[in-house]
């Protein structure tokens, strides 16, 4: 019957008696605030406070080693940074290295997980076992395939070498660096791709491929009209991810080349690093960061949009 | 009912909310705000520069752990075992910790502590060329009125004792009386060559075209084995450390310090010559896929036989005469026959690397630890434990110590830096530097892994240093 009054929420709570056993002061509603406000601390202090702190620095001549106030200095960090070839550069490889890796792990994903789901047998055991690499730290993996493309030392290049193959300096020439990365970032995440194609083949309803079979369509058919139409919107969402995983990529770049060799494989986010943390020239970084989530954001946007799109075509 | 409930939220409870919210935020901006200002002992009169006190303040006698941070390598483990075996003879309430990061990441580890005004070490173990950026901001103790009081300064060759502790800089070779000093010798080092005796003979090579001669004819003669193992990566300070030696022995300058010129002095003929040497001659002599070698990677060539000639760090070179981790002999003598070190040769100019690190006390460290870290830097200093601290494996600075049994009999390349000492050069030591050495890494790297052509590159460290300096390290 509240619904029926002009303020029915408020009349509701205020009847609501509290459970049996707790204070009579301690309404749904207060409960409610009391377990979210930790949460929220957290992401006040932790995500919200030092991306508007990152964006009051970015327009500032702060530096976070010199004992100097910070003075305003309007647009003339962002400017820098839009005018600066360096920084072009480094976007052009960056975007290099995401086309290239984020491409390859869509069709190596894609490819494994369409084969796994043809599978009866094992099925679980294999997605474990392509799970695994997703699973380390991007440090240690690293690590160990710098020492397995060592030119010298490492089992790659040994490998090739009882092929009748010649020693390739993966590591520290300017076009094989770059595929280095790629192939090392496809080993690592290409599993994350696979898993979310092989939740969306699992999720193709069964009667489509059986009315398929009844019409006697061919396998092309079936993959081309019914299995890439249905995996298609969440493969483009795991592309996503990958794509924003991939634009930021720091650790293996740091690991692996050190941007070497010379400055061919420094990605955006490994000069911001360099800015921030050789220079100490906070503002700049800050204003280099700021603009990065903004890339982010207005990419992400247009590809969301995209999606929508699709989903009501 | 739940839709209804939902709505009802949106009064006084959701305003509350964000009244709070908004607080919050104030409230941590302004705690950010005013958290360069926060002390930790020493830190508030650090900002403008603190100076340590002429006499030692009184020790305390609770248990204290004395904190230093440097980077992972064989000496920061001597220097921790060392301490400990012999500083707490004098001081047993105290424990000396030797904290370590990757050798890429030290330069970070120090100044991110220094940034937030609060360090969890009390010395920091900084490379010479660190030592303008750590004074520029306050972030070690003034030093000059303690070692005036406390450290005999005629013990040392000057200019040892100016390149681990005098800012502003000093001139090449010297020390300035007048100068402040902030640190102190903790560990010298240079290059030393590495040559082995048994493919190119057991005298060494006296010049540098010689030496380059004799690595091209060992590589001939032995298939497999490269002519030359050098740092030449792009992490740390590599690959400039090894341009800047050539640069020296070909007679060429990194700067003029008086006028803060770059350009047109490192890429003058002198150093286009050096490039050229580097890139055109010395890298076609290294192994494949060199292009990011650096101490353990040019080790590891020597140790297991692959390299003629090599260039390390004295420091670093340790591990080449164990037999476990060789495979030129089963003894030290065995590898000896095979190995020999000598100093690096001449050219036009007879320069070698000032390498090694300084001493120092952090601004932010408490009151009762700044007290016990001067402590330490005194007795450190004494003649009979720097011969101590030879005999463990370091390397002293006291020139009594440099010419003891102690040291020379220490390591068969111990001789190789008492030898040196007179020849050595330092970088920069400006509060730009770690944008310098970086600039000169990426560059010399870039020509030794054929990125970009040799006098090109030689040209950008010029341009973009030069900009450096001039905008005393702002912009990208």
């Amino acid at each position: 019957m509240t619904t029926t009054t002009d303020h029915p929420v408020q009349e509701a709570s205020a009847a609501s008696p509290p459970a049996p056993g707790r204070s009579p002061r301690l309404t749904d509603r207060r409960l409610a605030l009391v377990f979210i406000s930790p949460a929220m601390l957290l992401l006040l202090t932790m995500s919200v406070f030092p991306l508007l702190w990152a964006l009051y620095l970015s327009f500032t001549d702060y530096s976070a080693t010199r004992d100097a106030p910070a003075d305003f200095v309007g647009f003339e960090n962002y400017t820098t940074i839009l005018t600066s070839p360096e920084v072009w550069q480094r976007a052009l490889t960056t975007l290099v290295y995401v086309t290239g890796a984020v491409a390859l792990q869509t069709v190596l994903g894609f490819g494994i997980a369409y084969l796994i789901s043809r599978r009866t047998r094992g099925r679980g055991v294999l997605t474990t076992l392509f799970l695994v690499p997703m699973m380390l730290s991007p440090v240690v993996v690293g690590l160990f395939w710098k020492f397995m493309l060592d030119a010298q030392f490492g089992v790659i290049n040994s490998m090739l070498g009882s092929l009748g193959f010649g020693q390739v300096e993966w590591l520290t020439r300017q076009r094989t660096a770059l595929f280095s990365l790629i192939v090392v970032d496809t080993w690592q995440w290409t599993p994350f791709i696979m898993l979310i194609a092989l939740a969306g083949l699992t999720a193709v309803p069964k009667y489509l491929y059986e009315a398929a079979s009844i019409d006697r369509a061919s396998e092309w058919f079936r993959f081309r009209h019914i299995t890439l139409p249905m995996v298609w919107p969440l493969l483009l969402i795991a592309v996503m991810f990958r794509a924003i995983e991939a634009f930021r990529l720091f650790d293996l770049v740091y690991i692996l080349t050190s941007g070497g060799p010379g400055v061919s494989t420094e990605t955006l986010s490994f000069h911001v690093y360099k800015v921030a943390f050789l220079g100490f020239n906070t503002g700049l970084a800050s204003a280099y960061g700021i603009l990065m989530v903004l890339v982010v954001i207005v990419l992400a946007q247009l590809y969301l949009r995209y999606l929508n799109k699709l989903k009501e075509g | 009912m739940r839709y209804l409930q939902r709505v009802g939220r949106r009064s006084l409870p959701g305003r509350q909310a964000r009244l709070a919210t908004a607080a919050i935020l104030v409230a941590t901006a302004l705690a950010a705000c005013g958290g360069g200002d926060g002390d930790g002992g020493g830190g508030a009169e650090a900002a403008s520069g603190a100076k340590a006190p002429a006499t030692i303040p009184e020790l305390t006698d609770d248990p204290l752990t004395l904190s230093f941070i440097w980077f992972e390598w064989p000496p920061a483990q001597a220097l921790e075992d060392f301490a400990n075996a012999e500083y707490t003879k004098e001081r047993p309430n105290v424990t000396i910790e030797v904290n370590t990061v990757p050798n890429a990441n030290w330069h970070d580890a120090m100044f991110t502590q220094f940034a937030a005004r609060q360090t969890d070490f009390d010395i920091p173990i900084l490379d010479s060329q660190h030592i303008g950026e750590a004074v520029t901001n306050g972030n070690i103790l003034d030093l000059t009125d303690f070692v005036d009081e406390n450290i005999e300064v005629d013990a040392y060759p000057p200019y040892l004792l100016a390149a681990y502790g005098q800012y502003p800089q000093a001139e090449t070779g010297q020390r300035d009386e007048d100068a402040s000093l902030y640190g102190l010798p903790l560990l010298g080092d240079t290059w030393t060559m590495i040559y082995r005796k048994d493919l190119i003979g057991d005298e060494p090579p006296k010049t540098w075209d010689e030496m380059i001669d004799a690595a091209r004819t060992c590589q001939d003669e032995n298939p497999g084995v490269s002519g030359l193992a050098f740092h030449q990566a792009n992490g740390s300070d590599a690959a400039a450390v090894t341009y800047n030696t050539v640069n020296g022995v070909y007679g060429g300058n990194l700067w003029n310090a008086e006028d803060k010129t770059i350009e047109g002095v490192i890429n003058d003929e002198a150093g286009q010559k050096a490039m050229d040497v580097l890139v055109n001659e010395m890298k076609p002599l290294t192994a494949k896929g060199s292009g990011n070698w650096f101490i353990d990677e040019v080790n590891a060539a020597v140790a297991q036989g692959k390299a003629c000639i090599a260039f390390q760090w004295i420091a670093a070179a340790g591990g080449l005469v164990d037999p476990a981790q060789s495979t030129l002999g089963t003894t030290e003598d065995e590898i000896l026959d095979k190995l020999g070190f000598a100093t690096l040769p001449t050219q036009e100019a007879d320069v070698v690397p000032l390498g090694g690190m300084g001493m120092h006390v952090s601004a932010y460290a408490p009151a009762d630890r700044q007290a016990e870290a001067l402590n330490f830097m005194k007795w450190f200093e004494q003649e009979d434990i720097q011969k101590k601290w030879a005999a463990a494996g370091g390397v002293p600075a006291r020139t009594d110590a440099l010419e003891s049994p102690e040291f020379l009999e220490a390591g068969p390349f111990n001789q190789v830096y008492a030898d040196s000492v007179s020849r050595m050069r330092d970088m920069w030591n400006v509060p730009e530097y770690a944008r310098l050495i970086d600039i000169e890494n990426t560059n010399v790297n870039a020509a030794l892994n054929g990125a970009k052509d040799p006098e090109e590159a030689l040209d950008d460290i010029a341009e973009q240093q030069q900009q450096v300096l001039d905008s005393s390290g702002g912009g990208l």
